[in-house]
């Protein structure tokens, strides 16, 4: 759904594993009007300060689980639903992370309801601090 | 048989307000008590956590049918979405699509729904193979006929020819009222005046639409390629000159926007809900913006009242709120207010 703010604003952050900062990640909503299963889901594209992450550096965490975009594909299972509304967590794999300091995101949702003829493009930015 | 119109509101009306976490299933189903209204239209997907096995419990249903009472509203209609491209390599099967179809059936039917919305992307043969279903649960299926389709219309007469063919008292229709829009929604008009629209070349959109409504719109052809048949509808009705009106005018990306945007709206006669009231089992009460004197900005709610009491329509005239779409951007959304506006306006519209 065209033109709404879809970050969570208080969820920017890097992530670390084992002492390390493997990445960052975030928090959004679908740009839809129902909740969908994961498989629907065609892309997601995230682009801070300028660079584009790639697709297999992405993930998408629901419910505690976290999913390649491949992973994705075939993820149809209630407990996996992107609820309307409901934010899901966009984790991706970055040595180092981000630096501390002011960023800014683009990231570009498209998701397909069969009905549709066309995917659902959403396109939302927003400045952040880490 | 003399008319009996009954209200009800699409929680899909209350989206932004759900989506800001400020109302629940719960809260939609309470300001739905509050306008009036004594039915509820549902979309399972989009209120439900974890679609659809709550609706298989026996917990849930206790708590829907305990709010249902609590607030007086009477299941009007079950708004299903047949995830036919489920998986990005393949379309389901024929058989899968309709195990889906019957699946929806009966979710619909768990929750005391006895209309199912299906849309107009269900091919043919998947509603055929789930009538028997459809019967036997006592839920009927209603093909939305939503702009840029329209009854009484070659699209519809595939359609047609199905009932006729197969007998079924399970099968109709569900109107939007977007395809009974006299006018352009004034939010619409705004969002690409927002947008840097010139008010010349919205002047020549608008003047465009009126004169489409006034000679009457050429119908759409039914065609399983959608596309195809939407941009020989469009070209049809003069979609070609209108863009070289405006571009001659020196539009630019808003103009255009809006010249392009204006083709998701029609106009069909309102006798064609009295020719075909004995498929039409439920309707979508599309709406934009209801002024604060209760008057819509497009949609024709007197002739198609009008029409329905002529034709003794028994079903529910169900809001449906798409005006959010066109403000979010810019400005917050009020679905409560614009549902409690609508329904007053429909209410007076059937009682007046």
């Amino acid at each position: 759904m065209a033109g709404r703010q879809y970050y969570n604003p208080e969820a920017f952050r890097n992530v670390t594993e084992d002492g390390k900062v493997i990445g960052y990640s975030f928090e959004i909503k679908a740009q839809y009007y129902r909740g969908i299963t994961l498989s629907i889901i065609r892309d997601l594209k995230v682009t801070v300060d300028g660079e584009t992450a790639d697709r297999e550096n992405v993930r998408l965490t629901i419910n505690g689980v976290m999913f390649t975009l491949e992973e994705c594909r075939t993820v149809i299972d209630s407990d996996y639903r992107w609820e309307f509304g409901d934010y899901a967590t966009v984790t991706v794999l970055k040595e180092g992370g981000l630096t501390d300091g002011p960023h800014h995101i683009l990231c570009h949702q498209s998701i397909a309801p069969s009905y549709m003829p066309f995917t659902v493009e959403a396109d939302c930015e927003a400045d952040f601090t880490i | 048989m003399s008319a009996d119109i009954k209200r009800s509101v699409s929680l899909y009306s209350y989206q932004d307000e759900y989506y800001n976490k400020q109302l629940d299933l719960e809260g939609c189903l309470r300001e739905t008590a509050k306008t009036g209204a004594t039915g509820v239209e549902l979309l399972a997907e989009q209120m439900i956590r974890r679609f659809p096995l709550p609706i298989e419990t026996e917990e849930f249903r206790e708590q829907w049918f305990g709010w249902l009472q609590k607030y007086g509203l009477t299941p009007s209609c079950y708004d299903a979405f047949l995830e036919f491209k489920l998986y990005d390599n393949r379309t389901l099967t024929l058989s899968e699509q309709v195990n889906m179809m019957k699946r929806d059936i009966r979710l619909a039917s768990l929750l005391g729904f006895t209309n199912l919305r299906t849309l107009v992307s269900t091919p043919m043969n998947v509603i055929e193979g789930s009538l028997e279903y459809a019967e036997k649960m006592g839920v009927r299926i209603g093909l939305e006929v939503h702009a840029p389709f329209s009854l009484n219309s070659s699209w519809a007469d595939g359609y047609m020819e199905m009932i006729q063919r197969t007998g079924t008292k399970y099968f109709g229709f569900i109107p939007d009222m977007g395809i009974f829009c006299k006018n352009l929604p004034d939010v619409v008009r705004e969002k690409w005046l927002r947008r840097g629209a010139k008010p010349e070349c919205v002047k020549i959109v608008d003047e465009c639409y009126l004169e489409r409504v006034a000679k009457g719109f050429t119908k759409i052809k039914y065609d399983l390629n959608l596309g195809k048949a939407n941009m020989e509808y469009r070209m049809a009705n003069g979609m070609g000159e209108m863009m070289a009106a405006v571009e001659k005018a020196g539009g630019k990306e808003a103009d255009m926007g809006y010249a392009f945007e204006s083709f998701v709206f029609s106009w069909s006669d309102p006798q064609d809900l009295i020719d075909n009231i004995d498929y039409i089992y439920h309707t979508h009460a599309k709406c934009y913006n209801t002024h604060e004197d209760y008057v819509e900005t497009a949609t024709a709610i007197p002739e198609v009242v009008a029409a329905f009491k002529k034709a003794g329509y028994q079903g529910f005239l169900s809001t449906e709120y798409e005006g959010g779409e066109h403000l979010r951007a810019d400005s917050p959304v009020d679905s409560i207010e614009q549902v409690r506006r609508h329904q007053e306006a429909l209410r007076r519209a059937i009682e007046g």
